[in-house]
């Protein structure tokens, strides 16, 4: 006893006296830990641990567990298959479901250190193999190739048996790419990938897992080479090349073709002023005047008559009747919507010729019905035929001077057709009339010409003169009343006065010497041998027309401005807009003609001194006395 | 017009009802390959029923965490946990040898004896997570749902049997509800016993163990596809 105690503590010596000559402290191991377990097929699990330090002596390393159900305490039988510091439980030490409690031991000389204990439930730490045979196929559908991938189970793994049941997960990318592309696949194995690249290299991977465990390592590589298929592409890819071409030249095309009206919807174009020889400098440097008196041309009507028909003028007959000036009263409010929706209708600034809206006049009477619509429809656009004849009227008085070969008349003031009227042969007639007019200018002049000089003397002049009203009172209306004609006699009998007046004192009324330029000139004969006159002249300024037969004006004399004075019949009570520009002044006994524009009117004809008259209603008569008793302006 | 638009539809959301009625008042009266009956094949019969088990498994899993992150064990607990499920007593297959050998009725039966047992304990569960304000309405609902699956999959289990039985794959030395009833009576006080973070715990593990045993019948019986 004595020796083994002897040489118990010899020993002890030895190992301090061999520690301390080395130089180096030694202790107990440090804590291994258990890092993971695995089971790969739900039949057998490794346990891999992580030693600590070792304390600078050798040390061993135990695992011990214990089972859920028994307190007996169990060895590790393998540390060599797992590797290094592993502990490998064969299947007859492993039981699914149950729960293990494992502890590692490090054991050195100095003495041991328990690991923590871990549960471990095998069913649960299952991560099988990869999948293996990975196998991908090019297939051919109708032409278009795709890439079928199939696989196989880990061999371990028991599928078969309903023992693991596997999902599985596929990744495919190009061979230059970095990101792969993710598919699920579920538990079949085989797996159909589309949409390749033609030409293109492919890698495919695939990986498993359990329902309840962890994913496996993905497969080894397979690569795939994609043929060419786009041979057939390059036909399509022509195809849509041309077919765009053609799109896009149509399209240009259209454009090209509705420019203008493009053109006009996007840029809608300025007004500008339509004043012909209007001079927009002069009028912004505000001379007005002079730019007015720019406008006027010396050889006016020949010049610009025979250059377009624009300036072609017609006449157009006022007939109010008696009986229906009531009517026409009633129709004010109606007129006055009238000139302001002829306003829409006539361009006061346009400068276009009466021809122009004569045709308009055309167009609406046809389609008209026999309706108070088309009444007012027609009277509307006499009134705008009215309108564009003022638009030549010219403030100076046109006096009918026959001594330069030339009558001033005025024009006679539209009235609107009487509203009784309701057979659209009426209208048709009116309409017929004054496209007559309107046709027959051209060949007027001359003829007028020759017939106006065939008289000669004062006489002459007087019958001619007498002739004029005449022709306007002989144009009668087939409907025409008793008292229609009457007021037409009446008329011719107050213009025949006025003509000898006239004749008697021209001074006194202090006509103006006419111009060289200024004439009427005879349209027409009528059927009734009526002449329908057509004014002439050369400033155009005193553009007038003189209504067939209804309504005429008396032409009582000429102010100091030059402007024709014309008398209305007293009896007429209509008020009317003749233009929208007028401007409507309050309304005497007497019904006033407006005979020229306001200067501000763009047409090229505007005479540009200020008129008298603006403020006088037209409705086809002027009182030429309150024209001398009011002041101009 | 609308109201004719309305009665149209009203008349074809009637008619649709009225069928489906008819189809499903005609489905329990279908049995034995009447004419005209769409008769499950028996892997069709245990694709579902391994479904309904894998979707049960699903939630008693859910929950099982659910609980982990409030009622952690303690790792300072004295002695070892032990969580004694009171299915402990009914011997089921640990390995897949031991369930490969078992007899496809003997299998069956522990199925069948798993999801008896559980019945009640879970309806308990339930319960008393429903009347204890401390659990979230996730928790309750998910609890019902999963009382609800077991009895489901009970059923299920038993049609399955009866069409095997009705195909003479399995004999008929397995024993009806009434030996799986009389089973469970002794048991009756255990699981009361059990805290409910064991209980979810014992569950998720037989749940388990229900779609193993189930996948392994399927694949025994009818291995043609998924297997």
């Amino acid at each position: 006893m004595m020796k083994n105690d002897g040489g118990v503590i010899l020993f002890w010596l030895l190992l301090l006296f061999t520690l301390y000559a080395r130089g180096k402290s030694y202790s107990v191991p440090g804590k291994p830990t258990l890092t993971r377990c695995r089971s790969p097929e739900k039949e057998t699990f490794t346990c891999w641990w992580e030693p600590s330090s070792d304390g600078g002596l050798p040390t061993t390393y135990k695992l011990y567990y214990r089972k859920e159900d028994s307190d007996v305490e169990y060895e590790c039988q393998d540390y060599r298959t797992g590797g290094k510091n592993s502990c490998f439980f064969n299947k007859n030490y492993t039981s699914i479901w149950v729960n293990y409690n494992i502890t590692i031991v490090a054991i050195n000389a100095l003495g041991q250190t328990f690991s923590d204990p871990v549960d471990i439930d095998v069913y649960y730490i299952v991560e099988p193999n990869p999948p293996e045979n990975l196998n991908v196929t090019i297939q051919n559908d109708k032409g278009w190739p795709f890439l079928r991938a199939s696989w196989d189970p880990p061999k371990k793994a028991d599928t078969r048996s309903g023992w693991i049941t596997l999902i599985y997960e596929l990744r495919i990318k190009l061979e230059e790419e970095d990101e792969w592309e993710i598919r699920d696949v579920g538990q079949q194995k085989v797996f159909n990938i589309y949409g390749l690249q033609s030409e293109g290299t492919y890698v495919v991977q695939i990986r498993c897992r359990p329902d309840h465990g962890f994913w496996s390592e993905w497969s080894a590589d397979v690569q795939v080479k994609v043929p060419n298929y786009l041979r057939r592409n390059r036909s399509t890819w022509i195809m849509i090349i041309v077919f765009s071409a053609v799109v896009f030249l149509i399209l240009s095309w259209l454009l090209h073709i509705n420019s203008r009206n493009l053109k006009h919807c996007l840029l809608p174009p300025v007004p500008g002023p339509k004043i012909k020889g209007f001079d927009k400098k002069l009028h912004k440097s505000g001379k007005s005047l002079d730019a007015f008196k720019s406008l006027d041309v010396p050889d006016f009507p020949h010049h610009t008559f025979s250059k377009s028909e624009d300036l072609l003028v017609e006449f157009i007959e006022v007939y109010v009747p008696e009986e229906q000036e009531l009517m026409l009263e009633k129709s004010n409010d109606l007129h006055d919507g009238c000139l302001k929706s002829e306003s829409s209708v006539s361009d006061c600034d346009s400068g276009r010729g009466s021809c122009d809206s004569h045709t308009l006049l055309l167009d609406k009477s046809g389609q008209q019905t026999d309706t108070q619509d088309s009444q007012i429809d027609e009277q509307r656009l006499g009134e705008d035929l009215q309108d564009e004849k003022l638009s030549y009227a010219h403030q100076d008085m046109v006096s009918p001077d026959m001594s330069a070969g030339r009558v001033k008349t005025w024009p006679s003031v539209f009235s609107p057709l009487p509203q009784n009227r309701s057979t659209s042969a009426d209208q048709a007639s009116s309409l017929e009339m004054a496209k007559q007019h309107c046709l027959s200018d051209s060949l007027l002049p001359s003829e007028f010409l020759t017939s106006y000089h065939s008289l000669s003397g004062h006489g002459t002049r007087d019958h001619l003169g007498s002739n004029y009203w005449e022709f306007n009172f002989g144009n009668k209306r087939p409907n025409l009343t008793q008292p229609q004609t009457e007021a037409r006699h009446q008329a011719h009998s107050e213009i025949n006065i006025f003509t000898t007046g006239v004749k008697a004192e021209p001074t006194a009324l202090k006509f103006p010497t006419p111009r060289s330029s200024d004439y009427v000139e005879v349209q027409r004969v009528n059927e009734e041998d009526s002449i329908v006159l057509r004014p002439v002249g050369s400033n155009y300024d005193k553009h007038f027309e003189i209504q067939q037969g209804e309504e005429y004006s008396r032409v009582k004399g000429v102010d100091s401005d030059n402007v024709l004075l014309l008398l209305q019949k007293e009896a007429m009570e209509e008020e009317m807009d003749m233009c929208p520009c007028e401007q409507l002044s309050g309304t005497t006994e007497a019904h006033y003609t407006k005979f020229s524009t306001s200067p501000e009117k763009p047409t090229a004809y505007t005479h540009p001194t200020p008129q008298p008259l603006e403020e006088r209603v037209v409705n086809g008569y002027v009182d030429t006395a309150t024209m001398f008793t009011m002041p101009p302006y | 017009m609308m109201l004719a638009v309305c009665s149209v539809w009203l008349l074809l959301v009637c008619l649709v009802l009225y069928s489906r009625l008819k189809v499903a008042a005609a489905a329990p009266t279908c049995t034995n390959g009447q004419a005209g009956c769409h008769v499950l094949s028996l892997a069709n019969l245990f694709d579902r029923v391994i479904q309904h088990s894998a979707r049960m498994h699903g939630i008693s899993n859910d929950l099982h965490s659910e609980f982990e992150l409030y009622f952690l064990p303690s790792k300072n607990q004295i002695g070892r946990v032990s969580r004694n499920c009171h299915t402990s007593t009914i011997l089921t297959p640990n390995g897949k040898e031991n369930a490969q050998r078992m007899a496809r009725e003997e299998l069956t039966e522990v199925i069948l004896k798993l999801l008896v047992a559980w019945r009640d304990p879970l309806w308990h569960f339930h319960q008393s997570l429903a009347h204890n304000h401390e659990f979230s309405n996730f928790s309750s609902n998910k609890s019902l749902e999963m009382s609800d699956m077991v009895h489901e999959l009970r059923k299920g289990v038993q049609k399955v049997i009866e069409k095997m039985k009705m195909l003479g794959i399995m004999g008929n030395s397995l024993g009806g509800l009434g030996t799986s009833e009389s089973l469970l009576a002794p048991d009756s006080a255990e699981w009361r016993l059990m805290k409910d973070y064991d209980l979810l715990y014992c569950f998720r593990r037989d749940s388990s163990k229900i779609q193993n045993y189930l996948k392994i019948l399927k694949c025994r019986i009818v291995p043609e596809h998924g297997c």
